[in-house]
């Protein structure tokens, strides 16, 4: 771990951001929603029309690996070449609160590799297993493509 | 029968659990890190920030091309 992000303090992981580092006092930024502009609407209605496309492509062929290392590339090279302005990131986190999602995190990789180690059972299904299905018809197959590409630009902008 | 509903249940429960944890963590003076706040925190060094973002592709090359 870099050590700008070892814990300096008992219990604490590290401190969000706009709080103080020891005494309280100061609350947590709060993030207000705002009005989405021209061209983040135009940007999201493009990535939609890539996302509708590549859900068109078969499994299995070229094509389909194509449309998810072409968005993989562009993320890469914007988070090497051009990052854009990144939400900050804060520098401590408090442990307690974060051990809440590591348990629950954990029990979904157990609950996950219980299944992948029988072979993905129909008695005990993975995730990939139940989710295949739900992703099957056309356009939910769009529309989870475009909440992957979605999921990727919030990534490398943190 | 009863042994694959148990587990898809189980995998809701470890859902909702997800999104129950997600809104305890925006309320004003929460403890517990909101789901962004902690990616973050393990996006600050090069390597976090990759294996992330390796992640994020293994997911989709698994659902969308496999």
């Amino acid at each position: 771990m870099a050590a700008n992000g070892v814990s300096r303090s008992p219990g604490r992981l590290g401190r969000k951001p706009g709080r103080p580092a020891a005494d309280g006092g100061e609350e947590r930024t709060v993030r207000r929603w705002r009005r989405p502009s021209g061209l983040r609407l135009a940007l999201s209605a493009v990535l939609f029309g890539y996302a509708w496309l590549a859900a068109s492509t078969r499994p299995f062929t070229f094509m389909s690996l194509l449309v998810v290392l072409l968005p993989g590339a562009v993320v890469a090279g914007v988070a090497i070449w051009g990052p854009p302005d990144r939400i900050q990131a804060p520098d401590r986190l408090d442990i307690a609160g974060f051990s809440w999602w590591l348990v629950i995190v954990a029990v979904l990789f157990e609950w996950e590799a219980a299944g992948f180690r029988d072979n993905s059972p129909w008695w005990h299904p993975s995730l990939t297993e139940l989710i295949d299905p739900i992703i099957t018809p056309y356009p939910l197959r769009a529309i989870a493509f475009f909440l992957w590409l979605i999921t990727g630009w919030a990534l490398v902008r943190r | 029968m009863a042994t694959r509903v148990i587990t898809i249940i189980g995998f809701c429960a470890v859902i909702i659990a997800l999104v129950v944890l997600e809104i305890v963590a925006r309320r004003p003076g929460s403890r517990v890190p909101a789901l962004g706040e902690w990616l973050g925190y393990l996006m600050r060094p090069k390597t976090g920030r990759v294996l992330l973002l390796a992640g994020w592709l293994w997911l989709g090359w698994h659902y969308f091309s496999r």
